[in-house]
């Protein structure tokens, strides 16, 4: 298996991203022979579904499948962040906060993050959120993923 | 949050939307791109342009959203054919896009139909 783009965040559409194969390592999951665990899609917010503290669920809808997104928003009672500095971790919950904030129905968001399974379904759990207000981003993100998946994912290399 | 409950609007130019089109199908989460040729504040209604192609489009359920005649606006929604064979799209995300390139927009999606078309082939073969 390639390893080469697993510490990256591929474009991916949300069709490719919602068919990746998923591994024995929940973090990782397969495409054409390549590991991935970082993906960022770009699109429609179509849902929302906020608890505030505890996270946000929203989907985004690219034109080519419905992607599920979550952002946490419990770190300040997480039991998975005590070892780091208090003073980070406020600030990490500050910046998740902004960005829930922002996630709002009908906005074209720049979604980055893990890839993750839940429930059987691929999902984003997100750790960046913008918001693109010039309408051609989107598709421009189209351009971006076909011209990666042809020039990078798609491409085999031969070890000789 | 089940996903399945939130359909993806199938990307679709007006011009393709007639009754023979696989895309005219009642019920079928469309996403649509026109410019606004004429608002009924009191029905909320809309309707948008592309070329000689029309689409009537409900806002009723649409927040935040601004109507201007002569922008464009992109909208995702479901169809519903009424009994007289006329399409509306009954609009759930609206948004203003004055600034796409028309032309980009359409170029863009040939190529992406077609490599979602090979990504498919692939994946059965």
């Amino acid at each position: 298996m390639d390893h080469t783009l697993q510490n990256t965040h591929v474009k991916l559409l949300a069709f490719d991203l919602l068919s990746l194969t998923p591994t024995p390592d929940p973090a990782t999951f397969s495409r054409s022979g390549k590991l991935l665990s970082r993906a960022e899609i770009v699109g429609t917010i179509t849902s929302r579904d906020h608890k505030p503290s505890k996270f946000i669920k929203f989907t985004v809808d690219d034109g080519t499948g419905c992607v599920p997104c979550v952002l946490w928003l419990n770190h300040l009672t997480s039991l998975y962040l005590p070892r780091r500095d208090p003073s980070t971790v406020r600030l990490i919950a500050g910046v998740a906060t902004d960005f829930a904030a922002k996630i709002k129905i009908g906005l074209v968001a720049r979604v980055r993050g893990r890839i993750a399974s839940y429930r059987g379904d691929v999902q984003i759990m997100a750790s960046d959120v913008v918001i693109e207000r010039d309408p051609n981003m989107e598709v421009l993100h189209w351009l971006d993923c076909l011209r990666l998946a042809r020039k990078r994912y798609d491409v085999v290399v031969n070890k000789s | 949050m089940a996903s399945s409950a939130i359909k993806s609007g199938a990307l679709v130019n007006l011009t393709e939307l007639h009754p023979s089109s696989q895309f005219y199908e009642e019920g079928a989460s469309l996403r649509v791109t026109g410019k606004l040729q004429d608002y009924a504040v009191e029905a909320a209604m809309a309707i948008i342009a592309d070329g000689n192609a029309i689409l009537k489009i409900d806002t009723q359920h649409l927040r935040d959203l601004s109507f201007r005649v002569g922008s464009i606006y992109q909208f995702i929604g479901e169809l519903h054919i009424q009994a007289d064979c006329e399409a509306i799209l009954q609009a759930r995300v609206g948004r203003n896009v004055d600034g796409l390139d028309l032309n980009l927009y359409r170029q863009s999606l040939q190529l992406l139909r077609q490599f979602q078309a090979d990504r498919m082939n692939n994946t059965v073969t």
